[in-house]
């Protein structure tokens, strides 16, 4: 058979193909999944029932889905701002830890002598100065060296990673708590510098906060000239120079804004969930998820809230697997449910952009 | 560009994989035979274990499983158990307490540090549940803690490396620079020189509890510098595999590693845990229980000293069982004087005993350690 594939891009794409493709990609996880679930002898129908219902069922359930959500929602904006531009920053992780030691030092040092909403907010912008402060190097290096981004910024997350364990681990420094000497621990942030909760839930005003940010976002690059900017340096560097873009001030714009975004995810972190620095309970890989929601989100703000949502809901249920009765599901499901769902949006994506043609090659002589 | 694009797409979905991956070490997980059995009648009482590790980890967390399950041995259908693993610190972790409490459960077990804020906020919402948080420190009416004297037993162990060793340089692989380990590097140079007056004792962080390959990595570092004996503070055998392969000897800690490194293997400390889970959940259907901060001893059989192996010198191990008589029926303890510290002033003179205070804070190294006790280095 002398048959290949020709990959034919498509001069349209139907609107509704970037709902269809994260939606099938979602399905053939699950039914991959659902494969690997029956061959290790569970019942996969049970295992999605309990995994929703974990998940979105109760008030509880939802709230704390929503309160993992929180940080994708951001990690997501972050990797999405800068991936729809082919600037591939997968270093959101590190500037997340960036984020959080900066805001994290503001809760501590000013948080106390602030009234609740400038200790929040002085807990916010550092976080997003420190997340920016990360970027640059990545940011300056892309624009006016041409050095790979993607490389640049995966190995400074774990120069972030190393700061963190050893601000806290490592050294007696300004954020390591020196009450407590079981273990090294975090100093706690100011009352004053949390952000509220709802209730007795454990979710609150950071989703809120994310979600106004999201749409900031989306006005951004839907309204705005810079936003328009950066899609046009984006698609097609030769047309913006063309168009006398300044391309490397966008390009050094558009990273250190993904840096920043990353930086206020390590503060909404820090300010609604940790409280202080704790360099385990802050790598959980939730800069590296932002970048499976932005990619099934297709990069569009709004889209990351729903997907966040989604992916949070599988990420929480992960632990009620674990407790379901009779069966014993492994928490590592749904984090392979989560890799699964990444690779066939990503194929998903390949069908959207291009048409797919059956050639027959014509016989080969020898 | 459209290269380019695929090509940036697949590298952030290799890293977010390995992301996915790292962020919960190590895979193993359970199968699908189950902690809970399922029947869930009334009258049985629930009782579940948070896991930091999977209990595949040949140390740490197994030996907390292993517990749980003499618990189930001992109270049969009275009780009904569920596990959860790898289940991180921080944040986080608090969904999970709270889960486990609203589905009924009246006594919960947390055997990680990181558990402790998120553990103390549901037990204030849950009075009606017993909440058991291993090596913490902040209790409340219903959250104990629990932990161990585990330095009783590295000193025996030290005994049987000091013995053991021909270029009286003897390595440790610490795990984080705090009390707990402190001391158990303390005892286990203390234990050594017992034996051997002229050892010294190496020390490499690796700011890691559980991470086989970085583990095995810092003791082949030891290794490589002539040290031919190797202690460890981790949940893995990964320093006895490089002790193995280097034709050193190896003390390993939590279980009977031997397995791994048969020929290297020479002892380790243990913990039971079964027994005090046992008495907490009895207790607690009593009515009798109440809280506290438990601190177990070899006397209580919650530290035990691994099987010596033969190629310890007979004299050697009659002295290692003799010492554990003594610290026993408390006729001796690990930290007596004279005891000197690193720079060679005076810890405690001649006879003077550690306090438990003195012994939970202790931040320094005794004479013969070499490295940095903050964990520099």
């Amino acid at each position: 058979m002398n048959l290949r594939i020709r990959l034919e891009r498509r001069m349209h794409q139907r609107w509704w193909y970037s709902l269809l493709a994260p939606t099938s990609a979602i399905v053939a996880a699950l039914c991959v999944g659902a494969v690997f679930l029956a061959v290790k002898g569970f019942d996969p129908v049970a295992v999605y029932r309990a995994l929703f219902e974990a998940s979105f069922t109760s008030l509880y359930g939802i709230t704390d889905s929503l309160s993992v959500a929180t940080p994708l929602i951001m990690t997501g904006l972050a990797a999405g701002i800068a991936f729809r531009m082919n600037l591939f920053n997968i270093g959101a992780e590190g500037q997340l830890y960036a984020g959080a030691i900066a805001g994290s030092w503001a809760g501590i040092a000013l948080g106390k002598n602030l009234p609740p909403v400038l200790a929040v907010t002085a807990v916010l912008v550092l976080s997003v100065l420190g997340g920016m402060l990360f970027a640059l190097p990545v940011a300056a290096f892309k624009a006016y060296l041409g050095t790979n981004e993607i490389i640049t910024s995966l190995m400074l997350t774990f120069v972030g990673l190393y700061l963190m364990r050893f601000l806290i681990y490592g050294s007696t420094s300004f954020w390591r708590d020196p009450a407590v000497t079981n273990f090294p621990q975090g100093k706690k942030i100011a009352n004053a510098a949390w952000l509220p909760l709802f209730g007795s839930y454990r979710t609150g005003w950071g989703l809120v906060l994310v979600v106004l940010v999201a749409f900031a976002v989306w006005a951004l690059v839907k309204y705005t000239k810079v936003g328009y900017d950066m899609s046009v340096v984006g698609s097609s560097p030769a047309a913006a120079r063309y168009a006398g873009i300044p391309s490397k001030r966008v390009v050094l714009g558009a990273l250190l804004l993904s840096g920043g975004l990353g930086g206020l995810a390590g503060g909404v972190e820090v300010a609604s969930r940790a409280h202080a620095l704790d360099p385990n309970g802050l790598a959980l890989g939730l800069g590296f998820s932002g970048i499976v929601v932005a990619a099934l989100a297709r990069y569009h703000p709004l889209g990351i809230i729903v997907v966040a949502v989604f992916l949070g809901g599988l990420r929480n249920a992960g632990a009620a697997l674990q407790s379901m009765p009779g069966q014993r599901v492994p928490a590592e499901v749904s984090l392979m449910l989560q890799g699964a769902i990444l690779l066939f949006a990503i194929g998903a994506e390949i069908f959207v952009r291009y048409r797919l043609h059956l050639v027959r090659r014509p016989a080969v002589t020898k | 560009m459209t290269r380019r694009r695929r090509a940036g797409i697949v590298l952030a979905a290799a890293a977010a994989l390995v992301a996915a991956c790292s962020s919960n070490t190590a895979g193993s997980g359970g199968n699908a035979t189950g902690g809970t059995s399922g029947t869930g009648t009334a009258a049985k009482v629930k009782v579940a274990f948070v896991y930091v590790g999977p209990v595949g980890d040949a140390g740490w967390t197994k030996k907390h499983d292993d517990g749980r399950k003499e618990l189930e041995a001992a109270l049969g259908d009275k009780i009904q158990t569920t596990f959860l693993e790898s289940v991180p610190e921080g944040a986080e972790s608090e969904a999970t307490f709270e889960r486990l409490a609203r589905e009924g459960n009246k006594v919960i077990f947390a055997t990680s540090f990181g558990y402790m804020d998120q553990m103390l906020a549901v037990a204030a919402k849950y009075p009606d549940v017993v909440f058991m948080h291993a090596t913490g420190y902040k209790t409340s009416a219903n959250m104990g803690t629990y932990f161990g004297a585990a330095e009783e037993a590295r000193y025996l162990s030290g005994m049987a490396a000091g013995s053991a060793t021909k270029s009286n340089k003897l390595g440790y692989v610490a795990a984080f620079p705090i009390p707990e380990v402190i001391r158990g590097i303390n005892a286990f140079t203390l234990g050594a020189q017992k034996v051997n007056p002229n050892v010294t004792v190496d020390v490499v962080w690796t700011s890691t509890w559980f991470n086989p390959t970085t583990e095995k990595e810092a003791a082949q570092s030891l290794l490589n510098k002539g040290i031919d004996v190797i202690g460890q503070h981790q949940d893995t055998p990964g320093p006895g595999e490089a002790a193995e392969a280097a034709g050193a000897k190896w003390v390993g800690y939590n279980d009977d590693m031997s397995r791994f490194a048969p020929k290297a293997w020479l002892t380790a400390p243990m913990w039971d845990w079964g027994p005090l889970y046992i008495k907490t959940v009895q207790d607690v259907m009593a009515g009798t229980w109440k809280t506290g901060q438990y601190y177990g001893t070899m006397a209580d059989g919650l530290v035990k000293l691994a099987p010596v192996a033969e190629s310890v010198p007979a004299d050697v191990r009659a002295a290692i069982e003799d010492t554990q008589k003594k610290i026993i029926s408390g006729e001796f303890a690990p930290f007596t004087g004279p005891i000197s510290k690193q720079d060679g002033s005076s810890a405690y003179a001649a006879g003077a005993k550690a306090t438990l205070e003195e012994l939970l804070k202790m931040d320094y190294f005794v004479k013969g350690v070499n490295g940095s006790a903050s964990g520099k280095g």
